[in-house]
């Protein structure tokens, strides 16, 4: 592994939250007497990600997920803990620091609605001091990339959210930044934005050799994009590791589907697995990992004339991640 | 009608209790305005040994306090909303009830001035007594201001009516209004009691309607107006609510028809 | 510095696109300004058709005052306000996120990002209202009060700066900050008159919380020899005072917003 472009360590987060009355009169004496509750958001984590990794970070809503992509570009002070991205500290916002990193959050617009994309590029042009070459031939690619040229000279207001979500992806790598967290980035995106999107994710990170660390609430993203997962709940690291691995640890099971050329509802099923879910002519059960070769074997074998299809697969990812936020117990991180 | 009134202001009341902050500040500006006016007077008419053009330091002081009342008493903002409405598409369900929109607009009118009245007042008596105003009031200065008040408030909540409606044709009507405050600002009497403008600038104020907002009012409740003046002021009101009330029917009829042909 | 001052020539190219496709709107907010400070100078001509002297000031040092206090007030509205609202929009909305990330001086990118370009001609009429003023006031005006009025000048825009700055810091405690600023736009309508005209009350007002009525009369009291280079120096002297306390409670409040002072 090579030296790690995010490193880190213990990080910890604790919100005060000001229990505010509402009224003229608490207003003013809450800024007196002020009363505060506690809500840890980020207890503590751990991990290292190496350059060029695209790693999946997944967890439930208040998980914590955009609580430590903000202080990792910078924008949180942590309660305690490390974090060193890139080389620097990043809540010390130094402005080399601030030039090698990008943040994307798919629910907040940074272009500014009134006018054309292209002429908030040239600001954000020189508030990043980019060369006049440099930034022609990042514009091109991402314009080639991003199918972005129709859309440039629109005011922004005018553009679908797809089209919008587009050019807000290339306003954020102008500057060919090192590392890019990306929070939601294909929030309320209809199916094949988020395909496009998703490979063109994939497509920068190969091209451009960038550090992506990527939180969605869409499983296909992560599968798509990611091989490494970092799982987080309640602010507590869960599972660190391959994507693969996830579902071998926390689903030591294989789904079989079969379907039947008579009326299912004959035969008892239960002997070759948990019987999952059935209807007429289909059945789905859930074997042990390792017997799973066996027991299709034997499906095959006995059923005969009666089996007209049948499948073995890992159980889907949402399921497999729904276990490990009910069962809330901390994994072994497995090595990436 | 009377019923149907009721309801709307208790309903306007209820609603009008969130915005007590509103209150205050609307109350800051209507009051800090003439006080700024009332200031620089008070320093000419100091500078010519205590009066100017029959104005006294007590009866400028007089003249801009009961001109913040009489503000507060015809301001009328209801048509700002008007285009705001046609374009978020607000204003079809409010012509599907069986009461002209102007109905809300006049509730909503009165229930904002009846519930910052009170503290207005107070601010203005404390005004009154720090400046040792003097008022040249009558008994029938009093009476007479009572028509002059209602017809002001008429007139200018017909005047804003009149330009909320080019919003069935214009797209920036708040613009129109702006200009209109502005020039109202001139000719109203707001920037001098008009005895003391140019005569030139006074055929002006007499043949526009702002006087007969700001300045008919304040004048005949402040005294020293004679009674035919008066009398010949309140008729000017009228004619002018007659223009307003003729031009806003035809306007509305047409701009009507329009929005239907259009739709929103 | 290069640095900031051609992002400064960018934002104001970006604004300037933005209003051009508004043509008509630009005609219309002309329009208005030469009402409004045909309003103003009217009165005062009013005003000095009954006297020639308002608490010690001529009228052509009222008009130098009154085109001070629509170059404050437009330059004002020109470079600082619209910023200063989008960024209250931006911490409501959780957007100010974005100009944090960026390696520039914060403040500098909040206080002028946007610019309302078609506020120009209010500092222009500014500009012609005083040319009259200084044209009447003749040889009277001597090169050193020129300079004093150049700093009172930028003292008053640095003053209604720092206030500005500090009201909108506000909001990342308090929601409705609108509220303060509007009270504040209340009262600078009282800086088109010399300060030492207005009741106890307002005149302290206009020269401590809301510093306007400073900001408008100092300047003119400069050019009017009213005030000499030991007034002018205190002045500079509490604008670098107020500009250094007002980022220092907007770094309080950044520091809040991210949370280092938790």
């Amino acid at each position: 592994m090579n030296d790690p472009v995010v490193r880190v360590r213990d990080l910890r987060k604790v919100y005060r939250v000001n229990e505010r009355q509402t009224g003229f009169g608490a207003t003013v004496t809450s800024l007196f007497r002020r009363k505060f509750k506690e809500v840890p958001a980020v207890g503590g984590i751990t991990f290292d990600i190496a350059p060029g990794e695209i790693v999946g970070f997944l967890g439930p809503n208040g998980a914590g997920k955009t609580t430590t992509l903000k202080m990792l570009s910078g924008l949180l002070y942590p309660t305690s803990g490390e974090a060193i991205v890139n080389g620097d500290i990043p809540w010390r916002r130094r402005d080399e620091f601030l030039k090698t990193i990008t943040l994307l959050m798919g629910n907040r617009s940074q272009l500014v609605w009134d006018i054309p994309a292209a002429d908030s590029f040239l600001v954000l042009k020189e508030i990043y001091t980019i060369p006049d070459a440099q930034y022609g031939a990042t514009l091109d690619e991402l314009t080639a990339l991003l199918e972005l040229e129709p859309l440039l000279h629109k005011p922004v207001r005018g553009l679908s959210l797809g089209e919008r979500m587009k050019v807000e992806f290339a306003a954020g790598l102008l500057h060919s930044p090192r590392i890019a967290f990306l929070d939601e980035p294909t929030l309320g995106l209809d199916v094949s934005m988020q395909a496009r999107i998703r490979a063109f994710v994939a497509e920068y990170n190969r091209r451009s050799g960038a550090t992506i660390l990527l939180t969605s609430h869409y499983m296909d993203d992560v599968v798509a994009l990611c091989r490494r997962v970092i799982v987080i709940h309640h602010g507590v690291l869960l599972y660190d590791g391959a994507l693969a691995d996830l579902a071998e640890r926390m689903a030591p099971y294989k789904r079989i589907s079969v379907t039947l050329t008579t009326a299912s509802s004959a035969r008892d099923l239960s002997s070759y697995g948990e019987v999952a879910s059935r209807d007429e002519y289909h059945a789905t059960l859930h074997v042990p990992r390792r017997e799973a070769p066996e027991r299709t074997a034997r499906l095959v074998r006995e059923l005969g004339d009666g089996l007209a299809d049948i499948s073995v697969e890992d159980p889907p990812i949402e399921e497999v991640i729904d276990k490990v936020f009910t069962s809330e117990r901390p994994l072994e991180a497995v090595p990436a | 009608m009377i019923r149907i009134y009721r309801q709307l202001f208790t309903a306007q009341f209820q609603a009008a209790a969130q915005y007590r902050i509103q209150f205050l500040l609307w109350m800051l500006f209507s009051v800090i305005r003439p006080t700024i006016f009332m200031a620089a007077w008070v320093a000419v008419a100091a500078a010519q040994g205590g009066s100017v053009g029959g104005y006294s330091v007590a009866d400028f002081a007089g003249y801009y306090i009961v001109m913040t009342l009489v503000g507060h008493l015809t301001a009328a903002w209801n048509s700002f909303e008007f285009e705001f409405e046609i374009r978020q598409g607000r204003l079809s369900p409010k012509l599907l009830r069986p009461l002209h929109p102007l109905h809300y607009a006049i509730v909503e009118n009165q229930v904002f001035k009846f519930s910052t009245l009170p503290p207005l007042a107070i601010v203005l008596a404390i005004l009154a007594l720090t400046f040792q105003v003097h008022f040249a009031t009558e008994w029938w200065h009093v009476v007479l201001f009572v028509p002059a008040i209602v017809l002001a408030w008429a007139l200018s909540f017909m005047l804003g009516w009149v330009v909320a409606t080019a919003a069935f044709w214009l797209q920036r009507v708040q613009t129109v209004n702006t200009l209109l405050q502005r020039t109202s600002f001139i000719f109203a009497g707001q920037i001098a009691p008009i005895a003391l403008m140019p005569a030139a600038l006074q055929a002006i104020c007499y043949a526009l309607p702002f006087y007969y907002i700001l300045g008919v009012p304040t004048e005949i409740l402040r005294g020293g107006v004679s009674f035919e003046r008066a009398v010949a002021l309140i008729v000017g009101q009228a004619i002018w609510l007659g223009v307003c009330w003729a031009a806003f029917l035809v306007a509305w009829r047409r701009g009507l028809r329009q929005f239907s042909a259009v739709g929103a | 510095m290069i640095r900031y001052l051609r992002m400064f020539r960018m934002f104001a190219l970006s604004e300037l696109q933005f209003e051009l496709e508004y043509r008509l709107n630009f005609i219309f907010v002309l329009l208005e300004m030469v009402l409004v400070v045909g309003t103003s100078v009217g009165a005062v001509l009013i005003m000095f058709a009954h006297t020639t002297n308002l608490n010690g000031w001529t009228l052509p040092q009222m008009l130098v005052l009154i085109g001070v206090f629509y170059l404050i007030q437009g330059g004002n509205a020109l470079l600082f306000e619209p910023s200063f609202q989008r960024l209250m929009e931006h911490v409501r909305l959780g957007t100010l996120d974005y100009h944090l990330l960026k390696p520039v001086n914060t403040q500098f990118i909040v206080s002028v990002r946007h610019m309302r370009v078609v506020r120009i001609p209010d500092v222009l009429l500014g500009f012609i209202v005083m040319g009259v003023g200084l044209a009447q006031l003749g040889a009277r005006v001597g090169p050193l009060d020129a300079l004093l009025f150049a700093l009172a000048l930028l003292c008053g825009l640095a003053l209604v700066y720092s206030l500005l700055l500090v009201l909108v810091t506000l909001s990342f405690w308090f929601v409705r900050v609108e509220n303060l600023l509007t009270i504040f736009w209340a009262f600078t309508d009282a800086g088109r008159f010399p300060v030492d005209l207005y009741p106890g009350w307002l005149r302290f007002t206009l020269s401590t919380v809301v510093p306007i009525g400073i900001a408008v009369t100092a300047p003119s009291q400069a050019i009017a020899s009213k005030i000499g280079p030991v007034e002018v120096a205190l002045l500079a002297a509490g604008t670098v005072v107020a500009f250094t306390v007002a980022s220092a409670f907007w770094r309080l409040g950044l520091r809040n917003y991210t949370g280092a002072s938790a």
